[in-house]
């Protein structure tokens, strides 16, 4: 016995420096692909200006004599942002006029605000400056499409897949030494789990021939921390949140496939408002109260938090094609709904999470009206509405009022900050081993506190890599943003990093007493099934803005569009 | 689509601020890491440890297999101010001091495993649970015993206490707070000790001198009451009066100055260490005050605080001669440190009027069965017609070389309080 455990011992020493250099092999093989890779844009169709050729190069394009303008004639009469062109998923191209001076001509008739159709071959007339649009055909599109870098071309995914398994077998290991026997066989079944979905979904990608897997690999990689932190704290609850990853997986399929039709999704956003409102509003009558706020509701034997599902549905809702952001009462109608559930939230008294909600409309609103004018005024009236809910609730302003002096009242307002901290800073930079930890047993830590349960049990480096792995998926969002097809995809890719984010920031900086404590999720390594589902579904939207060759299965790939042929060979085009 | 990605940037705002907050964090954690992970570290580094009193008997221990602490319920809270715990509510105790040398902690590797701590004490559990049993669960108070020869400290008891190892214990008000270190009280008359000691070396004829007490005094058109009538006295007997009229008119004649230095000197206005333990500093009109205030601070009133430990260390200079031999629990920290608070003639003579205090006036061999006892009693008037009991002193007796302090917070008369109480403490001492 005493053998053993000298054995096990230094097994788990060993096994506790390499989770380290494989947690930075996987983060660095993935920003090399994800951030470093070559990625080129899209080539749909050209626009010819007297002797220069205009290259279209996403689905929606503003025309105008902006430098931010994608198609950039700059000629007199002709707004900053004159008119916008996009192409529907079935190939057909449309023009809107949104300066609504000088006016928009497609063959000598003007355009109305409903826009007008544009083929090959057509003229199209800005404030007196006649352009001449030419589409491409399906055929040349593909092999211009097979120019294009494909994703993981430098970086192949099945290595760093290989290491994030060894990385889990070796959680797994160290979490064998650690644990009781009798939890022994739902750990073990969570870390296979996790290991036999990724490479299932891996293999599902290279049957239908996409390459990018670095965001699945992150995420997967954030699950095995979620894995080892619930195993730690509640392995007896072990199965509850296998079952609910895999379910998270499968949604996030789901959601990425249904992603890729942008017709599909546009019409489904209203059904989708209608369901976050029922969704709050069924929380806000029988939401069950845990600590101030009645954020969750029991199914089953499943208590689920309802607000975790709306952030999707809120995103999926706020985010919106081009053509659609140059009209007013779009914004206005999606700020009424941004109020609607930031207030349904205060009601529910889940401030944490009203707070990512209200940077998420930030970022979108943002990104839809790109004027800084909204978001200053949305900043000053959630100022407002912020100040009066820390004063009509006494344990929001108690929290705010311990915020920075956590270590003079240990045992009462400091309670879990002092401990999260000190478990923290006992971990070292290595950890004490998975399920090795104490903090694990205080309340709320394998929720609120989950960063410090990590650097305590796997060490600061290993917690750094898990703030690492969110920052790259939030740069890779904006880098995709560029190259996106639709403003949609871009919006709902950037909102959705937001939102994960700032949910980063107050966990970590709020258990560390850095930020006031709000006790919402880290993404992915918080437990919580509704969190984790909400989380992987988020992933969806990044999978639908990476646009690399071949990249991602939430996007069609160009050759096999069902677009229109063009009657003309654009030959012509290169002649010019 | 440029525009929409021009205002991505938004988004790496988020992430900069994400990084300055981990940036914060790894610049606090290098900084403050270690006092962070010792404060709550309880047995995770791997380290052990043990507190064992003078008898063997160990109080508190702790591992990686968990911490606990040892007998009864009644020893615990009896001891608990002399172990603390390990979750620092008692900010005094020794598992509280010494908590964070009893283990390792590294920024690499964090906590880590220390040398086996065992931590020999002077302190007699024994004798603490006499004490503690003295004084009641109800009384609030400080006990302090030393051997004034050695320094060890055989007794500390604080009431209330609490017993660590109750998770539901109601702790009483401010049982985390050890009054023989962490507080200060109005002395009355057991501060007559310290006037007297600057008498001596000051007034040459104070042997000579004759005091005339007939209840009370008026210094500049202010009375300062007696607590009795005691006409003509010497200086000896205006001490086992405990004459407010004579000590009240020492003082004024020794003069503010004077006085400050004797209790500056004597260690009654600065704070002490315990073992590293700091402990509480006393106070006494610095600032000028007139004459009846300064009558009034010569016995023991006015703003006059001490705290029980520096007046144990006072008690045990003059028992040893003069040479104060610092009192302390730890028994492996080498030879104690020695300081001569007051020269061997003044301490022997304020000895002989101790003694004769007893003898004369406390009911000596009659309350003090065997005990050779020099002291001093205390009522100091807290003006709402409540009074500390205090009660200060040490044998004469080579054999039990004991200083002692015994204070009953709003307890009432000093000799019969707190004397009775110092008297079941000095035979539990003395007699095993």
């Amino acid at each position: 016995m005493e053998a053993y455990a000298q054995f096990a011992q230094t097994l788990l020493g060993a096994a506790k420096f390499c989770l380290l250099p494989l947690s930075v092999a996987i983060l660095v093989r993935c920003v090399r692909s994800m951030l470093s890779e070559r990625y080129e844009p899209e080539l749909w169709a050209y626009l010819r200006l007297g002797r220069e050729t205009l290259p279209v190069c996403h689905w929606e394009n503003i025309i105008g004599r902006s430098r931010g303008a994608d198609l950039r004639v700059d000629r007199a009469g002709i707004g900053r942002v004159h008119a916008v062109l996009t192409r529907s998923d079935r190939g057909l191209w449309r023009v809107y006029d949104v300066f609504e001076q000088g006016g928009v001509w497609v063959n000598g008739v003007k355009v109305g605000e409903s826009g007008a159709p544009l083929a090959h071959g057509d003229v199209l007339n800005l404030a007196g400056t006649n352009t001449r649009f030419l589409d491409i055909s399906p055929e040349k599109r593909g092999s211009l499409a097979n120019a294009r870098t494909s994703a993981g071309h430098t970086v192949p995914p099945f290595l760093t897949l290989i290491y994030l398994t060894a990385f889990q077998l070796l959680l797994l290991l160290e979490h064998a030494l650690s644990a009781s026997r009798e939890h022994l066989p739902a750990i073990a079944l969570g870390f296979c789990t996790l290991i036999l979905l990724q490479w299932g979904c891996y293999n599902a990608m290279r049957l239908i021939n996409r390459s990018g897997f670095e965001v699945e690999t992150l995420a997967f990689y954030l699950s095995s921390l979620g894995m080892s932190v619930a195993a730690s704290s509640t392995p007896e609850d072990l199965y509850k949140q296998i079952l609910l990853t895999v379910a998270s997986v499968v949604l996030f399929l789901l959601f990425g496939w249904w992603l890729r039709n942008l017709k599909r999704v546009s019409v489904m956003r209203i059904p989708m408002a209608l369901l976050a409102l029922a969704l709050l509003a069924v929380n806000v009558a029988l939401g069950g109260t845990s600590y101030g706020a009645k954020n969750w509701l029991e199914f089953g034997g499943f208590s689920f938090q309802p607000s975790e599902l709306v952030k999707a549905a809120y995103i999926y809702v706020g985010a919106a094609t081009m053509d659609r952001l140059y009209r007013r009462r779009n914004l206005f109608g999606f700020i009424g709904f941004s109020a609607v559930c930031v207030i349904a939230l205060a009601l529910i008294g889940d401030f944490g999470t009203a707070l990512i909600f209200f940077v998420s409309f930030l970022v979108i609103s943002f990104m839809r009206s790109g004027s800084i004018a909204t978001v200053f005024l949305a900043v000053s009236g959630a100022g407002l509405a912020g100040f009066l809910a820390v004063s009509a609730r006494p344990y929001i302003a108690q929290r705010f009022a311990s915020w920075g002096h956590v270590w003079e009242d240990v045992y009462d307002t400091g309670y879990q900050q002092t401990r999260a901290m000190s478990a923290a800073a006992s971990g070292g930079l290595f950890g004490k081993g998975a399920g090795a930890g104490w903090l694990k047993d205080i309340f709320a830590a394998n929720t609120d506190m989950v960063f410090a349960v990590v650097c305590e049990e796997l060490g600061l480096l290993v917690a750094l890599c898990m703030v690492l792995a969110m920052l790259t998926l939030a740069l890779f969002a904006v880098r995709s943003a560029r190259h996106g097809r639709s403003a949609y995809y871009a919006i709902a890719a950037c909102a959705a990093m937001s939102m994960l984010l700032v949910q980063l920031a107050l966990n970590v900086f709020g258990s560390l007493d850095i930020l006031p404590f709000t006790g919402v999720t880290f993404p992915f390594v918080s437990r919580g099934g509704s969190s984790l589902l909400s989380c992987w579904l988020m992933m969806a939207f990044i999978k639908g803005a990476d646009n690399r060759r071949d990249a991602s299965f939430a996007v069609r790939p160009a050759d096999r569009d069902s677009g229109r042929r063009p009657e003309e060979d654009e030959g012509e085009v290169r002649r010019t | 689509m440029k525009k929409i990605t021009n205002r991505a940037v938004s988004v790496l705002l988020i992430a900069a601020l994400v990084v300055v907050g981990m940036v914060v964090y790894i610049l606090r954690f290098v900084d403050n890491g270690r006092d962070w992970a010792l404060y709550f570290s309880r047995a995770n580094s791997g380290s052990t440890g043990e507190l064992i009193d003078r008898r063997g008997q160990t109080l508190a221990s702790f591992s990686p297999e968990g911490s606990l602490f040892a007998g009864d319920a009644f020893t615990r809270t009896a001891n608990y101010h002399v172990t603390g715990d390990f979750w620092g509510r008692s900010g005094t105790g020794l598992l509280s001091a010494y908590w964070t040398d009893m283990q390792g902690y590294d920024l690499i590797r964090g906590t880590t495993q220390a040398e086996s701590s065992i931590l020999r004490l002077s302190i007699d559990t024994e004798l603490n649970k006499t004490a503690y049993r003295a004084l009641g669960e109800d009384r609030k108070g400080a006990v302090l015993l030393c051997n004034y020869r050695t320094g060890e400290l055989l007794c500390m008891v604080s009431g209330p206490s609490v017993d660590p190892a109750d998770a539901d214990a109601v702790p009483g008000d401010g049982a985390y707070i050890n009054r023989c270190l962490s507080s200060a009280f109005t002395p009355g008359s057991v501060f007559k000790l310290i006037t007297a000691a600057a008498a001596i070396e000051n007034i040459p004829d104070i042997e000579q001198r004759s005091f005339y007490c007939e209840g009370k005094t008026t210094v500049a058109g202010v009375d300062i009451i007696c607590s009795g009538e005691h006409y003509t006295q010497t200086f000896e007997q205006a001490l086992s009066n405990s004459c407010n009229v004579a000590f009240a008119r020492i003082a004024i004649e020794l003069g503010q100055d004077t006085m400050v230095k004797y209790v500056r000197d004597y260690g009654l206005l600065d704070g002490h260490e315990l073992d590293g333990i700091p402990t509480a500093a006393g106070s006494y009109p610095t600032e000028f005050v007139g004459d009846p205030e300064l009558g009034w601070s010569g016995i023991g009133q006015s703003t006059d605080t001490v705290n029980p430990f520096a007046l144990l260390r006072f008690v045990s200079a003059v028992a040893n001669d003069g040479v104060l031999t610092e009192p302390h629990m730890l028994l492996d920290g080498g030879e104690p440190e020695r300081t001569r608070l007051l020269p061997q003639e003044t301490a022997q003579r304020l000895g002989e009027m101790m003694n004769y205090n007893v003898v004369s006036h406390y009911g000596g061999e009659e309350r003090f069965p065997g005990l050779p006892l020099c002291a001093k009693t205390g009522t100091a008037e807290l003006g709402d017609g409540t009074s500390h009991a205090w009660f200060a002193g040490f044998l004469s007796d080579e054999e039990h070389p004991y200083a002692f302090v015994v204070l009953v917070e709003r307890g009432g008369g000093g000799l019969t309080v707190a004397g009775e109480l110092a008297n079941t403490l000095l035979q539990a001492a003395v007699n095993g």
